[in-house]
């Protein structure tokens, strides 16, 4: 199947919002999103990563090593208050731009 | 996020950078790992799995670098790093890197230079107390308002709390310091009680000067410089309570001002400051100076709070319409009572100070300062070629860069970066030549008998406009090359042959052309005013200055005795000595009102008067037409005679002898009838740039009253001997006085400083604007040459003579000089036009001038012409062929 490209701007919300029910590592989060997104979108790294640093560095996200399952280190990714705040106004914002943007359609 | 910890972020970022990065390749070899164990899982095999994972990756550094790039001052880093990388590209080719630093550090440092110049007369703040706050008080015409005011009227304007919170006075001095037989001068002020108080200037040692100290009968107290007080007194803390001599009495210190402020004029520097109501004491012959006739003191105020400057200038004007009665000099013609009246007031910023040689160098310096920024253009286009010549070596490594993935954007702004690093060398480079050579620009504008002094180290002012000069220049000549270097089509350009991609820019002839422009126009304006010069210095001024001493000794009541003279003359070396009240180009004018015996006596000047004693005329060498000198039987029993000029004859006594005539004059105020005794040839007094004017010599001994004397002597031989010799006799003839001998030739040169600054500054950048001409022209034949080596080989085994080849070279050169020259001839026309006012004698479109530097510029190309054509002359066909 054609993957899709991920619309400009979502990526951030998609992070955020993986990372709301547990932190993460990278590898997982890539995984995570091609699962929920039933494999129509799948994130290059070359995109996600730079997305976790600033996210990192803006003080949504919060950063610290640790043991997986697989007794591997891995960064894993937790979201802050901040986070959370950022989460909420952009699923806001994001509701709204769909509820409009499918009105439209429908109303065509 | 806030700007704050946006900041912080980036400075953590910064600081842990390398852990940061260790963090990065951690996190992605991570993420390879899982997902190479995730496809193992799938099946596939280890290495292959592995392999899948590294492309799904997509590169781990391209990776990293856009996590860089995302970061927040993720640019700092990667200037950093262009940094660097420049700072290396540089090192590898540290010959060319030395030629252009070279170059921009001479272009720069000579705008340096004159803006350091331009900035210390012009711009730099007194180092005062919110110096902004200051105003300058002008009076006068409105529109034509002068600065200078009576005592008088300074301090009724200190005494106006409603307008000014506080105002004072100034004035340069010379003090008369010393003991009997030691006096020696001494530069300062004279200032009204609130000057320190007005500039706000606190004291390292004792206490300044205060309205009381500037009363009629209070003791006699003075504060000194701190340089004086190091040099004269070796900074000795008991300083506070010492006498000096000043005049012959004994004058107080009570304090010295601190390093750093030297007084309010701008170029001198008060060593010694006394309040303006001793001078009655120290100099008894300037009391009248405190009068109200005497306009003398510049005047400097801080407005009160919550006064604007437009309502402190209604309620100035306000206030002198009610007083104005009180302080004009009742003694004035009725004219000037009427003018004085009716002046107004205005106000302008004083926080810079004041100097004369504000008005007298505001031009010239303005034409210096575009002056050099066309040596830095020419500097620029040089540079801009050089890289151009060398971007073609530099295209394969650019071009490999573009191909693996780099944005044009991002090796544009690489290759600026490298620009800028040059050109901030060559800016500090340029600063030290700056700085070597500012003791010399002000040598150049000192006039008169004393040295002006300004500051002219690096301030922020300076070094402010050398940085931003820097970096424009770096854009000035960086980005052409930098576009030009990266719009080539990488592909071809790695595939094509490395001798082939040196396709040198068609820019080049034209920077070459626009830079023999660019110096003609210097080369003319330079040839303008050395011209000038040369007219000037060619006038003849109606006296011989050669082998003159002169020496200025105190005013007094009466004229000195003629026999005062008599052992001077005895003197050896001395072969005439005479007495005057004023010498020419000594600065100071004296005019009275003189026609024809029956004619009406006009209020106003219409004659310089000068008061002469006998022989000197023949000590001036000026020309005795008709008549006789001055004898001592015109003594001041004896009726009174002038002789007369050129100048005042044929203009009151046309066609006819004035000898024996008599003139109606007012001198000092008392109407005198005086018989004409003498025609003599007209001599310049001031400037020489305008016909002398109509001039009356009066017999020193018939003068009475406040009496400036100078004392004159014609000498033959050694002037130093002689002077040395004079001196020792003055000062046991006057041991009040301070005996400072000086040659009447300086005196006049020094009134043609202006014309000699701009001769020297103008011919000094033009030829330094040719020779980077001719270095650029050089470097494009001598490309030429180098690139064509080949071909020239090709030919000169075809049968080519060296001389067809050397044509072929020059013709070349000839062309582009050619352009320069027709774009350059109506440039330099154009610009001329501005500088007119400053020319004497020629006009700008003089025909000698301009064929002069046309010939001047033509002579300097051949130079860069010769040694390419000569070196693609002897080019071995054999080794030609062979180079690869």
């Amino acid at each position: 199947m054609e993957k899709l490209d991920i619309p400009q701007g979502t990526l951030d919300l998609m992070i955020l919002t993986i990372l709301v029910r547990e932190p993460m590592h990278g590898y997982g989060i890539s995984q995570r999103l091609a699962v929920l997104s039933h494999d129509h979108f799948r994130v290059n790294p070359g995109s996600l990563f730079p997305s976790l640093y600033r996210l990192e560095q803006d003080g949504k996200l919060k950063a610290e090593w640790r043991g997986t399952e697989n007794n591997r280190q891995a960064k894993y990714y937790r979201l802050t208050a901040a986070g959370k705040r950022q989460l909420e106004q952009h699923r806001e914002r994001w509701n709204r731009v769909s509820f409009a943007i499918t009105s439209v359609l429908e109303g065509a | 996020m806030t700007l704050l910890q946006r900041f912080a972020s980036i400075v953590r970022w910064i600081v842990h950078r390398n852990r940061a990065e260790a963090d990065m390749d951690d996190e992605l070899r991570t993420f390879v790992d899982m997902a190479a164990a995730d496809n193992e899982r799938d099946g596939h095999e280890r290495s292959e799995a592995r392999r899948l994972a590294m492309i799904d990756l997509g590169g781990v550094e391209q990776v990293k670098e856009r996590i860089r790039v995302a970061r927040h001052g993720g640019w700092l880093d990667e200037i950093g790093r262009d940094v660097r990388y420049a700072a290396r590209n540089c090192a590898t080719n540290p010959g060319l890197t030395t030629v252009i630093v070279l170059t921009l550090a001479l272009g720069i440092g000579a705008n340096t230079a004159i803006f350091s110049l331009f900035d210390a007369l012009m711009l730099r703040l007194l180092p005062v107390r919110d110096p902004q706050q200051l105003v300058q008080v002008r009076i006068g015409e409105p529109g034509k308002t002068d600065v200078h005011f009576s005592y008088p009227i300074a301090r009724a304007l200190a005494d106006r709390r409603d307008i000014f919170s506080t105002a004072a006075g100034f004035s340069v001095w010379s003090f008369n310091v010393g003991a009997p037989g030691s006096v020696v001068v001494v530069r300062g002020a004279l200032v009204t009680g609130s000057f320190y108080e007005t500039l706000g200037v606190n004291p390292v040692e004792g206490r300044l000067l205060t309205r009381g100290d500037d009363e009629i009968g209070a003791p006699l107290v003075a504060v000194i410089g701190h340089g004086y007080w190091v040099r004269q007194f070796a900074a000795r803390p008991d300083i506070v309570g010492q006498t000096l001599t000043v005049g012959g009495v004994p004058v107080t210190v009570v304090g010295v001002s601190p390093r750093g402020f030297v007084g309010a004029t701008v170029g001198e520097i008060a060593d010694i400051t006394m309040p303006a109501a001793a001078v009655p004491r120290i100099q008894p012959d300037a009391a009248r100076l405190l009068e109200r006739g005497n306009f003398w003191l510049r005047v400097l105020a801080r407005p009160a709070d919550g006064v604007s400057a437009p309502q402190a200038t209604t309620r100035l004007n306000a206030m002198w319409r009610q007083v104005s009665d009180t302080l004009i000099s009742p003694g004035w013609p009725a004219f000037l009572r009427k003018r004085m009246a009716e002046s107004v007031f205005e106000l302008s910023p004083g926080g810079t100070g004041w100097t004369i040689l504000r008005n007298e160098y505001r031009r010239p310096l303005l034409v210096l300062m575009a002056v050099v920024s066309v040596v830095l253009l020419i500097a620029c286009a040089n540079v801009a070629s050089m890289l151009l010549a060398r971007a073609s070596s530099r295209q394969r490594e650019i071009a490999l860069r573009l191909a693996i993935g780099a944005g044009r954007a991002r090796i544009v702004r690489q290759l600026l970066i490298e620009s800028t690093l040059v050109s901030l060398m060559g800016s500090a480079v340029g600063l030290a030549f700056a700085w070597l050579t500012s003791r010399f620009l002000v040598t150049l504008i000192s006039s008169g008998p004393f040295d002006v002094v300004v500051d002219l180290s690096p301030n922020w002012h300076v070094l402010g406009f050398t940085l931003a000069l820097g970096i424009a220049t770096a854009l000035a000549f960086g980005t052409v090359p930098a576009l030009q270097t990266t719009v080539a089509d990488p592909a071809s350009t790695l595939r094509a042959d490395s001798r082939m991609t040196t396709q040198p820019s068609r820019l080049l002839p034209l920077l070459v052309s626009g830079q023999v422009a660019l110096s003609l126009v210097l080369l003319i304006g330079a040839g303008l005013f050395v011209r000038s010069l040369q007219n000037v210095q060619a006038v003849d001024p109606g006296f011989k200055s050669e082998g003159v001493l002169l020496v200025d000794l105190n005013a007094r009541q009466n004229p000195l005795p003629l026999d005062f003279l008599d052992d001077l003359r005895q003197v050896p070396g001395v072969v005439s000595a005479s007495m005057s009240t004023h010498t020419p180009f000594s600065g100071a004018l004296w005019s009275e009102a003189a026609v024809p015996a029956g004619q009406p006596v006009p209020e106003r000047d219409n004659a310089l008067f000068v008061g002469a004693s006998p022989d000197f005329f023949a000590t001036m060498q000026i020309r005795l037409v008709a008549g006789r000198e001055f004898t001592d039987r015109d003594a001041a029993d004896r009726p009174g005679v002038v002789i007369v000029n050129r100048a005042y004859a044929q203009r009151y006594f046309p066609n006819q002898n004035p000898v024996g005539q008599h003139l109606s004059a007012t001198v000092r105020g008392q109407r005198r009838d005086l018989e004409i005794v003498g025609l003599v040839e007209s001599a310049h007094a001031a400037a020489l740039r305008n016909a002398p004017r109509s001039t009356v010599y009066v017999a020193y001994s018939q003068l009475s009253g406040n009496l400036p004397t100078t004392v004159t002597f014609r000498v033959a031989g050694s002037l130093a001997q002689t002077s040395d010799a004079i001196r020792r006799l003055l000062q046991t003839k006057v041991p009040n006085a301070a005996i400072e001998i000086r040659p009447l030739s300086a005196q006049v040169n020094a009134t043609v400083n202006q014309e000699r600054m701009m001769a020297a500054l103008a011919s000094g950048f033009g030829l330094l604007a040719v020779v980077l001409a001719c270095i650029g022209l050089y470097g494009l034949l001598a490309y030429g040459v180098a690139r064509r080596v080949k071909e020239i080989g090709i030919r000169v085994a075809l049968g080519a003579e060296q001389r067809r080849i050397m044509t072929m070279v020059v013709k070349r050169a000839a062309r582009l000089v050619l352009v320069g020259i027709v774009v350059g001839l109506p440039a330099a026309l154009a610009a001329s036009r501005w500088i007119e006012s400053m020319l004497f004698g020629l006009k700008p479109t003089d025909v000698m001038t301009i064929a002069g530097a046309i010939g001047m510029l033509i002579i300097t190309a051949h130079v860069a012409v010769y040694i390419p054509a000569w070196r693609a002359s002897r080019v071995d066909p054999l080794a030609a062929l062979r180079h690869e």
